[in-house]
């Protein structure tokens, strides 16, 4: 059984007069204990679908879906709350600035405390008090942080960006979810940092089967730790597979054009002589293209793609283009 | 803490030393003899005169003039008044302690209303509410508050005849001068009648109360509401949405503290302006403070009860500002120490 199933989620930013599409028809499924990693450029909505599952989106977003599955749960049938009381169950989200995420007027340890599952402690309230305190401590060593009596104490501003995204992986643990969605958890880090969020992310998905949806824009940094892959590109599904597939026989001009820009890449496919990379840059969402967006930038694009293009599936590698590369690897 | 205590001293000693220099520049500014408005002594002879130029250096350059002038006003000396003859140190320590309380206990209750509904409406951001409340807040702004302060008399208290308009206390109830702020004073004196006392004396602050806390109020209104609005639109109050916390744990656990954090700052400079309310506000009510006696001082042209009654009014909010500055580092912790601390 999948554990999410998304076919079909739209959302669309609500403006006086036409509707704007910020995500486009975009599928996700995942499998429990899986890593999957969400791609694609700076504003590809790849935040905004996160948020959207999660359930935190604001008033001026509406969410539509053909099909939202939680573990068979149908969602969408549910009110609003009901599906914010599975979700919020289940489901953790780390965001991409953990300092920002942080209330800066309260010390870590409140905030770890009141993360704790209300369920997971007994007795009366005094003794649950104590418990919460250690419970928040345990957080803190699950995820590699040892001096965690200053920790507790600290406000966020005290502490590097490598601690406040440990503290924030710490709390999104706290109600032991079965997903957990990392959104750019490593952006502006060291590369050492980077290593030890990921490693961490890693061995949390090996001990503890917890499944994890990496969002990064940076194709060949998540590589080393998803099983697959979902690439996105200005808010339209674009390909799906295994990390092998996408890595190694990208059918999407799009994700053709990722793999090629990364250094590594180069050196698999040893006939490409020049980094390749597309002209022009992603559009705002005022002026987005009709059909498929990636027209105005594809070197393949022909009068077709004024139509958005349908789901192809090649043996569970999904692409969603008219023409795609597939034979060029025959 | 010791480099921000620091820095607000010398903000502090720096803005003395400006309005110091305004005050010694107004004497020349002032119509008459500069002496004579330095020191309010009108009916001097010329040879009291001739002692007092001396003592004020007025044979030396303007640089050690001034700083006589300092070292006067160190002394508690700042002359005397040219109606009462009174030494104005007196008449401003009889009278501060009035509007301290007057200024204190209105803009206290400024904040206890303005706060709570200004975050409500936040809260139903474009909802009605909202409207609404921005709506009393803007009416509210604009009635001026001389004309509020004579609608509240003449309907509290000669219509309906329920608050006193006019003094502090029933002249009735005779309280030992011990601080000077009448409230505190009644309930450390063993009058047998202190609780009647204490009454009447609320009953008195009420009405100046309201009509000085109202303008001030609606402008805490909006500056809490978008304070809330931009705290709700932080990524914290989001990542807290995500942990699953519900809406009221937000609100009082997160959004709150922060929301109160980013008014209180603020509040500094509202205070001036609410001060500027109940100056007004004291001529209207008969309030004997410091802002009544300052604008008779006015009409009657008592050029040195001018001077001293500036110094200390500003001197007032002055440190009221810098008492604000401190609860707003105690309350947040990044104000409190520097960024670079631990990274
Ligand atoms: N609060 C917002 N208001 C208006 N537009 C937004 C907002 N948040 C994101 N967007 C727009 O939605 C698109 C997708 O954003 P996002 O999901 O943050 O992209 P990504 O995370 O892939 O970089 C971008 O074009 C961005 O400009
Ligand atoms: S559908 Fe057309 S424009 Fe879009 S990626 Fe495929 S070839 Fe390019
Ligand atoms: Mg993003």
């Amino acid at each position: 059984m999948n554990l999410i199933d998304i076919r079909n989620m739209s959302i669309e930013l609500k403006t006086g007069t036409k509707p704007i599409f910020a995500v486009d028809r975009v599928n996700l499924t995942m499998k429990e204990g899986e890593v999957r990693g969400l791609v694609g450029e700076s504003g590809s909505g790849k935040s905004l679908l996160a948020q959207a599952i999660v359930g935190v989106l604001d008033e001026k977003w509406r969410v539509d879906a053909d099909r939202f599955h939680w573990r068979g749960n149908d969602l969408m049938r549910l009110s609003p709350a009901e599906r914010k009381a599975i979700i919020s169950k289940d489901v953790a989200m780390i965001f991409q600035e953990p300092m920002a995420c942080l209330d800066p007027t309260t010390t870590i340890g409140e905030q770890l405390e009141e993360a704790v599952d209300v369920e997971q402690l007994t007795g009366f309230f005094w003794q649950k008090r104590q418990q919460r305190k250690q419970a928040a401590i345990n957080l803190l060593h699950k995820v590699g942080i040892k001096k965690h009596e200053v920790c507790v104490k600290s406000f966020p501003h005290q502490l590097t960006d490598a601690l406040c995204q440990r503290v924030m992986i710490a709390m999104a643990l706290a109600r032991r979810p079965m997903l957990l969605i990392a959104d750019e958890p490593t952006a502006a880090m060291e590369s050492t940092n980077q290593g030890q969020i990921f490693r961490l992310l890693a061995s949390l998905n090996q001990l503890k089967n917890m499944s994890i949806l990496l969002i990064s824009h940076d194709l060949e940094n998540v590589t080393h730790w998803t099983n697959n892959i979902t690439v996105m590109y200005s808010g339209q599904f674009v390909e799906a597979g295994t990390t092998e597939q996408i890595f190694n026989q990208p059918y999407h001009p799009y994700t053709r054009a990722l793999v090629d820009s990364s250094p590594k890449a180069n050196r698999m496919i040893p006939n490409k002589s020049r980094l390749m990379t597309l002209p022009g840059s992603i559009p705002i969402l005022q002026h987005l293209p009709i059909g498929c967006r990636l027209g105005p930038r594809c070197p393949r694009a022909q009068q077709k793609c004024v139509h958005a293009p349908k789901i192809k599936n090649f043996h569970s590698h999904q692409v969603s283009c008219h023409f795609p590369l597939k034979d060029s690897y025959s | 803490m010791l480099i921000f205590t620091l820095r607000r001293f010398n903000l502090f000693i720096f803005t003395m030393l400006l309005l110091t220099i305004l005050s010694f520049s107004l004497s020349f500014l002032f119509p008459g003899e500069q002496l004579i408005n330095l020191t309010g002594q009108i009916d001097a002879s010329p040879e009291q005169l001739a002692i007092l130029a001396d003592e004020y250096q007025q044979q030396s350059g303007l640089l050690s003039q001034y700083f006589s002038y300092l070292n006067h006003l160190f002394h508690g000396e700042m002359g005397y008044s040219m109606t009462s003859n009174l030494p104005i140190a007196t008449e401003v320590l009889n009278r501060l302690p009035a509007t301290i309380e007057l200024t204190c206990v209105a803009l206290l209750v400024a904040m206890f209303f303005g706060l709570p509904v200004g975050f409500c409406a936040a809260i139903y951001h474009r909802k009605l509410p909202d409207n609404l409340i921005l709506t009393i807040a803007m009416v509210g702004y604009s009635i001026p508050v001389f004309w509020l302060g004579l609608l509240a008399i003449l309907v509290f208290s000669i219509q309906l005849g329920w608050l006193p308009s006019a003094g502090q206390i029933s002249l009735l109830f005779e309280i030992e001068h011990v601080t000077g702020l009448q409230l505190i004073d009644i309930l450390l004196s063993d009058s047998p009648y202190k609780w009647q006392a204490f009454q009447d004396a609320t009953r008195h602050l009420i009405l100046p109360v309201i009509v000085v806390a109202l303008a001030p109020a609606t402008i805490f209104m909006r500056l809490a509401r978008s304070a809330m609005l931009e705290v709700l639109d932080t990524h914290y109050i989001k990542a807290a949405n995500a942990k699953g916390l519900t809406f009221s744990q937000i609100i009082y656990r997160h959004a709150m503290r922060n929301a109160v954090i980013k008014v209180i700052r603020d509040v500094g400079l509202q205070f001036a302006n609410l001060v500027t309310i109940a100056m007004v506000t004291e001529v209207i009510f008969s309030w004997p403070g410091i802002g009544r006696w300052l604008i008779e001082s006015i009409y009657q042209r008592d050029y040195t009860a001018i001077q001293g009654g500036l110094i200390v009014l500003s001197t007032f909010i002055f440190i009221v500002h810098i008492i604000i500055d401190f609860v707003y580092a105690a309350l947040n912790p990044l104000a409190r120490e520097p960024r670079n601390g631990k990274r």
